[in-house]
């Protein structure tokens, strides 16, 4: 267990002793191989009529994308973006207006596509008459495990998420954190090979961000492709390989975590003590910045490519450093970034 | 097989809501009270006694699937609990199908359980010879529950909890008077007589499955009026749940 409402952090893989929805080898070494596209929408659009007015509001608008096995994916936009919308037209819920996608490479129109996939909609709601155990072995029975396995699997996870002390408990009783965690083992129970988690932390207190945040880790380490959507952009910046970034229902950006921090400002911070005060010269102002603390003095450079200069200019002044850490953009102004500073956007991003 | 699974939880839906046990001790009482009110009867106690036993059971079961029932689908997705379902990999149709049939299971059941506490008050009473009509009545009532089921299930893929049930009980209704509303239509002039005639055919046909006035005679039916009555009965819900399906079919969850 890693916390008092946690989850346990280290287990038996269940994708890794074969589910009856794969025959396919998992982990890591399979991640590596394998490129093969896991999800794959083609223009895919969404458009909700009225009933009353018959006026058409754009959900989604021409999203095309690609995951490949393995992949951990990171869907990022504010509220009414169309985050939750793709969500639901991969999984089944809506019905695309125009467009396709596929799931393992069959049509997301066909209810098999769904057979390796685990789910987790954005506050669960559950069948409130029924404990924690009966759940789990109705939700891995109708993902296609046996009655027997199904049993099996249901007591394993609920231990795993740190329910297993009270299995006969019916859900009526569960608090909001317990729901999420149940949520999140039905999606694994049947030990899938893809999950669409939508909003997983949302709403749980910091132990069970953590937890959840271990989950999904643990899930990458074991080549489950995760497409998420979040707006805890730490989280995402923590677990992603690659974030789509979404805005007014279109796909703005896909990138690599990699590719957009390399490409986001770079810059550098000097952390010194004993500096005598010094005066920047007229050619760095721009581009060197200090600060006070209580510790020391810290210089913040913007350009990258000045740190030899700075840090010799320092020693010939007598500093003592005592750290040089190359800073980087955080999602989060990155996302602004994207979203073009547009004020209702961003404070929709927490 | 996913039909069966998600029967086996409608079924436990219904079975742990405390309505079915209300409605179970309510029929029960309603029985004890024929023994009551038989007193003044006139000696016509039993007649009064299976009478109104069997349209107790009749009246519980319909109440049930007006406050249990019409809302099967429309609470799932109220609550969003469909979510969980439809993501799997489930086809529409089989979770329509699933949801009818586990209703319906809770249906017989209670059917079942009234039904032989009415024939165990009679035997009690010492009135015998009524088994074999009692059980022909309380399996066409449940076959009656079963398709006024289809058409809750129907309505509730469609429509609001209260709607649902609305027009459910609209159906049945309508449907205990499609003989009148027939014999009026064919009477009635132009467009009305084709319109009452198309609303009669459309309606189920619910007094085939009245046998309650045989039955209180100790009167048996033929087992061509029970062959064509099931017919009927799944005739009528493939045709409902398969409209049900269709529209449910392009609904979207948002």
């Amino acid at each position: 267990m890693t916390s008092n409402s946690g989850l346990a952090a280290t287990h038996t893989p269940s994708g890794g002793d074969g589910g009856p929805v794969t025959g396919e080898v998992r982990g890591p070494v399979a991640r590596a191989m394998s490129a093969r596209s896991v999800v794959r929408a083609e223009g895919l659009s969404k458009e909700y009529r009225s009933p009353w007015t018959l006026k058409v509001v754009q959900g989604l608008e021409d999203m095309t994308f690609d995951i490949t096995a393995g992949e951990v994916v990171g869907l990022l936009g504010p509220n009414g973006a169309g985050k939750t919308t793709t969500l639901k037209l991969l999984t089944g819920l809506l019905k695309p207006t125009r467009g396709s996608a596929f799931m393992f490479d069959e049509p997301i129109t066909n209810v098999h596509s769904r057979k390796r996939l685990g789910f987790l909609p954005e506050q669960p709601y559950f069948y409130d008459y029924l404990n924690g155990r009966e759940y789990l072995e109705l939700a891995g029975r109708l993902s296609g495990l046996d009655s027997r396995e199904a049993t099996r699997r249901a007591d394993e996870w609920l231990g795993r998420v740190g329910l297993g002390d009270r299995p006969r408990l019916v859900l009526r009783k569960y608090s909001k954190g317990m729901l999420q965690r149940l949520g999140l083992a039905a999606a694994l129970v049947h030990g899938p090979e893809l999950l669409i988690l939508d909003e997983p932390m949302s709403g749980l207190d910091p132990f069970g961000r953590r937890d959840v945040r271990e989950l999904i880790l643990e899930q990458r380490s074991l080549g489950t492709t995760i497409l998420f959507s979040s707006h805890i952009l730490p989280d995402v910046e923590m677990l992603c390989d690659r974030v789509l970034i979404v805005l007014h229902g279109r796909l703005a950006r896909s990138a690599t975590l990699h590719d957009l921090m390399a490409h986001g400002a770079n810059g550098v911070e000097i952390r010194c003590v004993g500096a005598p005060v010094l005066e920047i010269p007229p050619a760095w102002r721009a581009r060197l910045e200090r600060h006070e603390h209580a510790d020391g003095t810290a210089f913040q450079l913007s350009d990258a490519t000045l740190l030899d200069e700075v840090v010799q200019w320092l020693m010939q002044h007598g500093v003592r450093l005592r750290a040089v850490t190359p800073q980087r953009a955080s999602l989060e102004e990155l996302f602004l970034a994207a979203a073009g500073h547009d004020a209702p956007h961003a404070q929709a991003v927490s | 097989m996913i039909p069966l699974l998600i029967a086996r939880n409608t079924f436990r839906e219904a079975t742990r809501d405390r309505m079915l046990a209300g409605l179970v001790v309510t029929g029960l009482a309603l029985l004890g009270a024929t023994q009551v009110i038989g007193v003044l009867a006139l000696g016509e106690t039993r007649r009064l006694t299976v009478d109104l036993g069997l349209s107790g059971i009749a009246l519980l079961g319909l109440f049930l699937v007006l406050l249990v029932g019409t809302s099967l689908v429309a609470k799932e997705i109220e609550r969003k609990t469909i979510y969980n379902l439809l993501s799997r990999p489930i086809a529409r149709y089989q979770y329509l199908i699933g949801k009818w049939a586990g209703m319906s299971a809770a249906l017989w059941v209670v059917c079942a359980l009234l039904g032989t506490a009415l024939w165990a008050l009679l035997a009690v009473r010492g009135v015998h010879g009524h088994a074999l009509s009692l059980a022909e009545a309380v399996y066409l009532t449940g076959l009656e529950l079963t398709v006024v089921t289809s058409i809750a299930v129907l309505c509730s893929s469609l429509s609001t909890p209260v709607l649902s049930a609305l027009y459910t009980l609209g159906f049945y209704l309508v449907g205990q008077w499609s003989y009148d509303l027939r014999a009026f239509a064919e009477k009635a002039p132009g467009v009305l007589g084709h319109t009452l005639s198309a609303i009669a055919n459309m309606v189920p046909n619910l007094p085939l499955f009245n046998m309650r006035t045989l039955a209180s005679e100790t009167l048996t039916t033929t087992p061509a009026h029970l062959l064509i009555a099931t017919l009927y009965a799944v005739a009528y819900c493939g045709c409902a749940l398969a409209l049900a399906t269709a529209a449910f079919e392009s609904r979207d969850f948002k």
